[in-house]
């Protein structure tokens, strides 16, 4: 609570892992998982699941945060160094971005005209995008954005 | 183009006066950030779902000659749409998401002591907030009709028609007659959850972020040294907005692959209702409550001015009547005069920390108790009544003492000598 360390987001991560496996990743669930069938799920396992993806997340973006905004804040203006590895990094994700929404639509018109619905694909193909524009704003965050510390009254004028 | 609008509307002296505003960098602030993530998603697949689902139990013809009710066949209709099952699961998974992290969002601001003056009335729209949360849940899990989930919601009309004197009137608002049965409480649960709730979750959650903008963030304890007397942080735009769209994206991401992989409720699997009842247990966050409606002993009941006190009012009203009762105190037992300004150490508050530890045993002691079927039927001792009361009052007492002369030992004197000033990494 000191600063933006990644200690608590290691443990969440850790939490997460655990949780998760507690859920679901057993033996039997995972050559239940192999056949990708719709499973239902107990209460308890979407209880331990929800607080999984919920720690896994603020786990994940707890070290990015740590990576993009440092542990401690300093006032002032700081600039990026320019770099060409980033930019080719940027020009990759943006390529592999395309293919994906390519891929992603062609498997929205293959259920459209065959009934079948593979969800694991779709929800799969869905979550790369996602994952990769956000890969694509972390970048721009880190070697391309200026970053702008201030400070501000604690009796400010906002809202009000 | 902005030049124009800015001559006609000052949108400049609007970025200066509220886009420029310090956000300080924490990673536990994402919490907050991650519960209203799961809302915006719940609305923006919601949206989806209105469009092609159908609120009525009408009997309807499926093409391979079933006949069932209209909203469980606009249900499978919506799971056959190209992607259609993912949003489904996607609105479901988010709806378990936002009451998980706007639960530990509030643990969070509870072991920091972020609840504390001025910001005492967050804290109640905060509570609120979860609340709502949860009984907005709670409606939208009977609307595809299916067996289980008809079931389940049964469970929680009877607790609510138990409430004595007001709980049949609680009941007819919210179920518009009984439940099953009446042909009115599927388009009631569906206006209800649709409209009237998320509205009033927009409203609260609006009011939560403008007392948080006129309050500011509780922030880290580095920033002190730092800029004492100030807010130190990022502007809101560009920097946090940035940062927010990561959280967002990492968001989508992660409940679309788990939307995707595992289908939360496959109501094909359930079936439409049946005369047999399945066995079912409550959602995951009404579980703990169906645990101590499971170890109250059927005769614990007595009549007061005329109403009947029954199991059921006392499991599912009371027990968490109370501990909301302390939430809402809660703040209000701190009576210091400064401003609260920055995160407080959980190591450094022993006594508020263990008794958080002991709240959380508490929960889990309960929710294991809704298994006690489970347990019976396996002939484990955790099916025996007595080992299940020891489990909800002994085992959380004694993690509140235990963890109390821990905190005290190990972090009482390292503060001590340190005069709390300077902790370390990770604290």
């Amino acid at each position: 609570m000191y600063r933006n360390d990644t200690i608590i987001p290691f443990f969440a991560l850790l939490f997460s892992a655990a949780l998760f496996l507690m859920s679901y990743l057993n033996g039997q669930r995972i050559a239940v998982l192999t056949g990708h069938k719709p499973e239902e799920l107990s209460v308890g396992q979407i209880g331990l699941m929800a607080f999984a993806a919920v720690l896994f997340i603020y786990g994940a973006i707890g070290y990015i945060s740590a990576w993009l905004e440092g542990q401690e804040l300093r006032p002032g203006r700081h600039f990026p160094e320019p770099s060409t590895s980033p930019l080719v990094a940027g020009i990759v994700l943006v390529l592999l971005l395309t293919a994906m929404g390519g891929f992603f639509v062609q498997l929205l018109v293959y259920s459209a005209q065959s009934g079948q619905n593979p969800t694991w694909l779709q929800g799969g193909f869905f979550a790369a995008m996602a994952l990769i524009i956000a890969a694509l704003l972390a970048i721009y965050k880190k070697f391309y954005q200026r970053e702008e510390v201030v400070t501000e009254d604690e009796h400010s004028e906002v809202p009000w | 183009m902005y030049q124009w609008l800015d001559e006609r509307l000052e949108i400049s002296r609007l970025y200066h006066k509220f886009l420029r505003k310090a956000f300080p960098v924490h990673h536990s602030f994402f919490l907050g950030e991650i519960t209203l993530f799961a809302f915006i998603t719940l609305v923006l697949t919601g949206i989806f779902l209105t469009l092609n689902y159908e609120p009525s139990i009408r009997p309807t013809e499926l093409p391979d000659g079933r006949t069932v009710p209209a909203a469980y066949a606009s249900v499978l209709y919506i799971d056959s749409l190209p992607f259609g099952a993912v949003i489904r699961s996607i609105h479901h998974w988010s709806a378990h998401i936002m009451i998980a992290a706007a639960f530990l969002h509030m643990l969070r601001v509870l072991l920091s002591g972020a609840y504390k003056k001025p910001r005492e009335l967050n804290w109640l729209v905060g509570l609120g907030l979860l609340g709502l949360a949860v009984v907005t849940a709670f409606t939208g899990y009977a609307l595809p009709y299916d067996n289980y989930a008809v079931t389940a919601t049964r469970i929680g009309y009877g607790i609510g028609a138990s409430i004595p004197w007001v709980g049949p009137t609680v009941a007819q608002i919210m179920f518009g007659g009984e439940f099953p049965g009446s042909e009115m409480a599927i388009p009631r649960l569906y206006s209800l959850h649709v409209l009237w709730l998320p509205l009033t979750l927009i409203a609260l959650i609006s009011l939560h972020m403008v007392i948080m903008i006129k309050q500011k963030h509780t922030q880290p304890k580095y920033a002190e040294r730092i800029a004492p007397g100030k807010i130190l942080g990022v502007p809101m735009y560009p920097q946090q907005l940035v940062m927010m769209s990561i959280v967002f994206l990492l968001y989508l991401a992660v409940v679309s692959f788990i939307g995707g992989v595992f289908i939360a409720h496959p109501i094909e699997a359930f079936g439409p209702p049946t005369p047999q009842t399945p066995a079912v247990k409550p959602d995951w966050y009404f579980l703990w409550i169906y645990g101590i409606l499971q170890v109250i002993p059927s005769e614990w009941q007595f009549r007061l001015f005329g109403a009947l006190i029954s199991p059921e009012f006392l499991g599912g009203v009371v027990v968490p009547g109370i501990l909301i009762l302390a939430a809402v105190l809660l703040p209000f037992v701190d009576t210091r005069s400064d401003k609260q300004r920055y995160l407080e150490l959980p190591s450094q508050h022993p006594l508020r920390t263990s008794v958080t530890l002991g709240v959380l045993v508490f929960f889990i002691m309960a929710t294991l108790a809704g298994y006690k079927i489970d347990f019976q039927q396996a002939g484990s001792p955790l099916g025996d009544n007595r080992v299940l009361w020891v489990l909800l009052l002994v085992v959380p007492a004694v993690t509140t003492l235990v963890s109390f002369v821990l905190i005290k030992n190990l972090y009482g004197a390292k503060n001590e000598a340190s005069g709390q000033l300077e902790p370390k990494a990770g604290d």
